[in-house]
């Protein structure tokens, strides 16, 4: 008894529970698993088809993606002889695993009595927006260690659109840590008890929001892997399993940053049910995913050039706008005069 | 060849890229370009992979067997190509479909230019990423292939025109199902295409003043179809010199000045407007009488030319199987959905032609590649694609 206590215990403990249970690896998976399905499901509905059915019939095809993902496991992983082994290998694991550390220091309100913050410090809005532009330097290794010319032009893309888009999403929560006077993100949640951030600034809301879909090569910004003309951009020459992390990986990060996006502007786990509050944060952080991926049914994709001129004339500017207006609240007495 | 031209002016600073033919964009061809940067300097189409050698095979082909043969170069375009074929051999042959026949030829004619100009469309969304507006056009035709099965009984290679008229009357009721079909599309063509894709912004930044083609450029290169048109050269073989009922119905050449991809899409909503109207044109107006020439009615036995009264299936007389036109030399001219097709056709009086050269529209049209995407940035090249409505099948032969 006092093992299985204890057991429980260690796994109950947030350092533990946060990144492997909620909303860490297995929530992950089910959250990627229901949300890829939906993605298909919604644009086959505008596009007057059925999408995925077959696999579990009974249930509309939901569990297309497990059968596909143990298809990648079966598959032969080919490397080309000409590529840097090491380097092509490693760069989809470290970007996943990259992926992934954000959470540890991203809150997600509490369940069972469980505050779920792994690491809860006073620059937390800092440490997840420096872990999360960690990964696209790993794309860009991908596109360099597969030496392929499409490969290479797809990472030049990453690295082009990642100087762009980085600018407006930095400022754009510089202003709402501004806002708030905090860059300890539970304290910009429990800020936003009464009104959300989206509500109060909406500019910065829109530029964080479009440079999460551009960071994640969203629609109308699918450009590092438009097929198009580069066959699946940084990703071309990889197969089987490796296939199967890299295609996880812009999902995964779509999920944190909404994960982010709901905590800094939605009200996080705000108007809050006691003791489950995780719930209403994530059926949240689940509208913005599906919003995001409903996109891909409407939108063609923006040229390089355009999205960087989006990036730097539009959204930085809204960004830059969104700083002012963040300091003219602080500056006519705060959030709490609004 | 075309390999080591661009691989001896290689400075290093460019690489190169070779498009297809195992590319989600390419189609069935190769393209052969170099980058700088963002900017293809150079950019060089390579057809001939689906080369099927159409025109050698013609030669060993009786006159009738090579109907079903020249609707292969473009599946999608299969009664304009037939239509090109038939009345150059009926040049030879100096007959004349009856009126009905004429009608029913156009009315064929014009089903085929909306479904192959809503093909394109679905290229061009995919093109630029638009994964709905991919679906839509491809599952919009069916109407219409559809109402084209109604008349032929098949649904893509028809080989309804024969010499002398078509195969078949009109069944009943197929007027209330064709306006069905029309007003169908008409609905969908003027708001669901428009809000979702023609009007969406980001389809005017990826088309708008992107792969212009100014006017004396187009004419130089001898470009064909709606894209000559969109570069504001009213030029129309159904106007200038036109065959089967064209002369007897009411449209207007679609055109456009700008001479972009925007224009080039444009150019080919128009042209189904148009084809909507002349086909309700033809439904109001098409005149009673035979489908077939005289002089082939004869040839049929009289049980089945009791039945094609009965039931408006003519068929084809065992006689055509040993057709043998005079000796001589034709050239018929129509314009099929991309373009203008030319047939040139020499017989010597035998059982096969002595040689059948066949120019087809998107041959013609291949050069824009090389002049539209030379400057152009990487990602305009798919754009520019989609919107030439390039078709490698009926270039290659």
């Amino acid at each position: 008894m006092e093992v299985i206590n204890l057991i429980l215990s260690l796994l109950l403990h947030p350092s533990i529970f946060v990144p492997l249970i909620f909303p860490g690896l297995i929530t992950i998976l089910v959250v990627i698993i229901l949300l890829i399905w939906a993605e298909r499901k919604i644009a086959a509905k505008i596009q007057m088809r059925i999408g995925p059915l077959y696999v579990t019939r009974r249930f509309g095809g939901v569990l297309q993606l497990l059968a596909d993902l143990l298809r990648y496991m079966f598959a032969e992983l080919i490397i080309s002889k000409d590529s840097d082994k090491l380097m092509f290998i490693a760069s989809p694991i470290i970007a996943l695993t990259v992926t992934l550390l954000p959470l540890a220091v991203i809150p997600a309100g509490s369940l069972l009595g469980i505050e779920l913050i792994a690491l809860r410090t006073s620059i937390g809005l800092l440490a997840a927006l420096t872990l999360l532009s960690l990964t696209p330097i790993f794309i860009i290794v991908m596109g360099w260690a597969s030496n392929n010319k499409f490969a290479l032009i797809g990472s030049l893309r990453e690295g082009y659109l990642m100087i762009s888009y980085e600018v407006p999403m930095y400022l754009s929560a510089l202003s709402v840590a501004i806002l708030h006077g905090s860059l300890d993100i539970v304290n910009v949640v429990n800020n936003q008890q009464r009104i959300w951030t989206a509500l109060i600034n909406p500019f910065a809301a829109f530029s964080f929001f479009t440079s999460m879909i551009m960071s994640t090569s969203r629609f109308p910004f699918e450009i590092t892997e438009s097929d198009s003309e580069l066959v699946a951009g940084p990703y071309t020459e990889y197969s089987s399993i490796l296939y199967g992390l890299v295609m996880g990986v812009p999902y995964m990060r779509l999920y944190v940053f909404a994960l982010l996006f709901v905590d800094l502007f939605l009200g996080g786990w705000h108007p809050t049910i006691d003791g489950f509050s995780s719930i209403i944060l994530i059926s949240k952080v689940l509208i913005i995913l599906l919003f995001s991926v409903f996109l891909r049914s409407v939108y063609p994709r923006y040229r390089l050039d355009q999205a960087i001129r989006i990036g730097w004339h539009s959204l930085f500017v809204l960004s830059l706008i969104s700083i002012i207006l963040s300091l003219l609240i602080i500056g006519f007495g705060g959030i709490s005069g609004c | 060849m075309k390999v080591t031209l661009l691989k001896s002016q290689n400075s290093g600073k460019e690489i190169e890229l070779f498009i297809g033919p195992q590319h989600p964009a390419s189609g069935h061809m190769r393209f052969i370009g170099r980058v700088d940067g963002d900017i293809f300097t150079k950019f060089i189409p390579d057809p001939g992979w689906v080369h099927r050698g159409i025109e050698k095979i013609a030669e060993n082909r009786k006159w009738i067997q090579i109907i079903p043969l020249v609707e292969r170069a473009a599946i999608l375009d299969a009664a304009n190509m037939n239509i090109g074929y038939v009345i150059a051999l009926e040049r030879l042959l100096d007959i004349e479909a009856p009126p009905r026949a004429q009608y029913l030829r156009t009315l064929l004619c014009e089903i085929n230019r909306i479904t192959s100009h809503l093909y394109g469309f679905g290229i061009a969304g995919i093109m630029i990423g638009s994964s709905t507006f991919y679906m839509w056009p491809f599952a919009d035709r069916e109407p219409l292939i559809d109402i084209a099965q109604l008349i032929t009984g098949a649904r893509l290679t028809y080989s309804y025109i024969i010499p002398g008229g078509v195969r078949r009357d009109l069944p009943q009721g197929f007027k209330e199902k064709a306006l069905k079909a029309l007003k169908y599309i008409e609905r969908r063509l003027n708001n669901d295409y428009f809000r979702l894709f023609f009007d969406n912004p980001v389809t005017k930044a990826r088309y708008k003043e992107v792969g212009v083609l100014k006017e004396d450029d187009a004419i130089r290169l001898g470009i064909v179809g709606p894209n000559l048109r969109a570069s504001n050269v009213k030029y129309d073989v159904r106007k200038v010199e036109p065959y089967a009922a064209y002369s007897e119905l009411e449209f207007d050449i679609a055109y456009r000045e700008e001479g972009d991809c925007y224009a080039r899409l444009m150019v080919r909503v128009e042209e189904i407007k148009q084809s909507i109207k002349i086909i309700r044109q033809i439904l109001d107006k098409i005149p009673q009488g035979p489908i077939i020439h005289k002089k082939y009615e004869k040839l049929i036995s009289l049980k089945k030319l009791e039945e094609y009264q009965k039931t408006g299936v003519f068929g084809l007389p065992a006689i055509f199987a040993t057709l043998r036109p005079p000796a001589g030399e034709v050239i018929s001219r129509v314009e099929a959905a991309r373009g203008e097709l030319i047939f040139h056709i020499i017989s010597t009086g035998d059982l096969r032609p002595y040689r059948l050269r066949m120019v087809t529209p998107s041959f013609r049209n291949i050069v824009l590649f090389r002049e539209l995407i030379s400057g152009a940035r990487v990602m305009d090249f798919p754009a520019i694609y989609g919107s030439i409505d390039y078709f490698p099948p009926e270039s290659d032969r």
